[in-house]
């Protein structure tokens, strides 16, 4: 068995746009395939994640997609797990191409999010909580992780100016990224001046609404070989795990989902957290960074929030990892479905150091991606890559 | 893999349901497909019969004492089967809690609510609708649960077979 590799990779923009769905993969796999055979002629199968048909009215996004790539009688399915949808597709597409099946997927993901406002994008997202207590008591996504975030801030020394801290650093790296959604700077004061969406949670801990679509080629070391391409990554570890749907049944200052997936990635790979040099984790909101540095084993507990912070003014026991260089789903975006996929677009610049120099990290041998969905780890999947 | 969300060592929630209304069939996990009838606690439609009556029912895990809220046919944390319906207590305390300020657009009218998660005397959690302001609440509370049917504006969130379901809130103790 060799190893899976990222051959190619293509992102719609990350925003706010006119086009649909299916326009924005059409951006992303033209950008995936420049220069490269038909797809027709290399790809085997396509998972799509995607998070909701209420934006669009349109689910079966993987006969759509495989149509819109140039493809007909492959299999082809959308992948569902909430914001995970991305990074489950990816799992799929690396599981048939390890196992010699297939030899080269396409992992793709889709999200039309601001196609019903606010109010559809609540309303969506609020299916991914238990209908019986969770729904019914009208619960939406900031709220159900503003009760992670007064517990986190509760159980350690973590204050709101250290999230805010967080969401100043992930927009810092945006700037500096040219697939981000939000590419400015902020400040401390302006996120902490920002509007209670669910106290202690601001606006300015919230990852926005996004439309947006991705695409990687997954493919044997054979034929990526074959392909006129200069570079490439190399997966070599997944892990994937549910746990409880309902947020009250789970540990909340312990996200023990994205731990026990992390954990398999890491052995699989045969690497420690310490060998991370870049990670991509699910801050949908600031206080998950924290959270996840910690479950990923990247910080020891109760100091995850010093994220933003440079690595030797880390308390001791933090690795020198560098985190969402891409500005996370904070200030890059989090087009849900398609999420799990930007974060391995990112993964696949920073090994290829193929980065823009001002988010470029020197040496990222590494990379850790770890994606949820649901609330936080209701369904938690990490992979790891690795420069060729 | 076993860990203490949803347990207790004080065991101070009510005895086995043993009221008339909650027969003894229903009252272990279904063994038989057949077990598995609308009046069963198991299933939700009776999970919400008991719950109209003011009866919040878990199902207690023989093996390892998690209450699974509502019940179902197997531990999550254990991932036995032996479980047995049991009447969990009134009281509990909030473990976390914020407040929606941009609901679900059918309780847009609502909004501000506070939100908390609550730990009953049991060890069982839920999430509920807590009849507090937030700042008028904190980790720690001693909350009552209370249940009541739908207002106006839940009966137009909830499915046709929701409708009937009651629900469930906190209110300060």
């Amino acid at each position: 068995m060799t190893d899976p590799h990222v051959a190619a990779v293509g992102a719609s923009p990350l925003g706010r746009t006119d086009l649909t769905g299916r326009d924005l993969f059409s951006v992303a796999v033209t950008e995936a395939f420049e220069g490269l055979p038909d797809p027709a002629d290399i790809v085997d199968a396509i998972y799509v994640g995607n998070q909701s048909e209420s934006y669009e009215h349109q689910i079966m996004y993987g006969t759509l997609l495989a149509e819109w790539a140039g493809l007909r009688h492959v299999p082809a399915e959308r992948v569902e797990g909430c914001a995970a949808a991305g990074a489950l597709a990816l799992r799929h597409a690396v599981e048939d191409v390890r196992s010699g099946r297939r030899d080269a997927v396409l992992a793709c993901g889709v999200e039309k999010m601001t196609a019903g406002g606010t109010a559809g994008a609540t309303d969506a997202l609020s299916a991914a909580f238990d209908r019986v207590t969770e729904q019914r008591s009208g619960v939406t996504a900031p709220s159900q992780y503003a009760l992670l975030a007064q517990r986190y801030l509760h159980e350690t020394d973590a204050t709101e100016r250290d999230l805010a801290h967080i969401a100043v650093k992930n927009h810092e790296n945006a700037a500096a990224n040219p697939r981000a959604m939000f590419r400015r700077e902020t400040d401390v004061e302006s996120v902490l001046d920002s509007d209670y969406v669910a106290p202690p949670l601001k606006l300015f801990d919230c990852a926005p609404v996004t439309d947006g679509a991705a695409v990687v080629l997954v493919a044997s070391e054979d034929v990526t070989a074959s392909l006129p391409v200069d570079d490439s990554v190399r997966v070599t570890g997944v892990g994937a795990g549910a746990n409880n749907l309902a947020v009250a049944d789970r540990n909340l200052t312990f996200v023990e989902g994205a731990h026990e997936v992390a954990t398999q990635a890491y052995d699989e790979a045969g690497i420690d957290a310490a060998d991370v040099d870049v990670a991509e984790v699910h801050d949908a909101f600031t206080v998950c960074e924290a959270l996840l540095a910690e479950a990923a084993g990247l910080a020891p507990r109760g100091t995850g929030y010093e994220s933003a912070l440079a690595p030797d003014e880390r308390s001791s026991g933090w690795t020198d990892v560098h985190l969402n260089t891409s500005g996370g789903l904070k200030a890059r975006g989090h087009p849900v479905g398609a999420t799990g996929i930007v974060q391995a677009v990112e993964a696949y610049e920073q090994l290829t150091a193929s980065a823009t120099p001002d988010r470029q990290v020197d040496d990222a041998d590494t990379a850790l991606l770890i994606n949820e969905g649901g609330v936080a780890d209701a369904v938690t999947v990490a992979h790891v890559l690795s420069a060729a | 893999m076993s860990d203490d969300t949803n347990t207790t060592d004080a065991g101070d929630s009510t005895d086995a349901d043993t009221d008339a209304s909650a027969p003894d069939e229903y009252a272990t996990a279904p063994r038989a497909p057949e077990e598995l009838t609308p009046d069963s606690p198991f299933t939700l439609p009776g999970f919400f019969d008991a719950l109209a009556d003011g009866r919040l029912l878990a199902a207690a895990c023989d093996d390892c004492g998690t209450r699974l809220v509502p019940p179902r046919p197997a531990c999550y944390d254990c991932g036995g089967r032996d479980l047995r319906i049991e009447r969990q207590p009134e009281t509990g305390e909030v473990v976390s809690y914020t407040e929606v300020r941009t609901p679900p657009p059918a309780l847009a009218d609502r909004a501000p609510y506070t939100i908390a998660i609550v730990e009953l005397d049991s060890g069982a959690r839920l999430t509920g609708r807590l009849t507090a302001s937030y700042d008028d609440t904190e980790i720690g509370l001693p909350v009552e649960l209370s249940v009541r049917e739908l207002d106006a504006d839940e009966r137009e969130m909830a499915l046709t077979y929701e409708r009937e379901w009651p629900i469930h809130e906190f209110d300060p103790a």
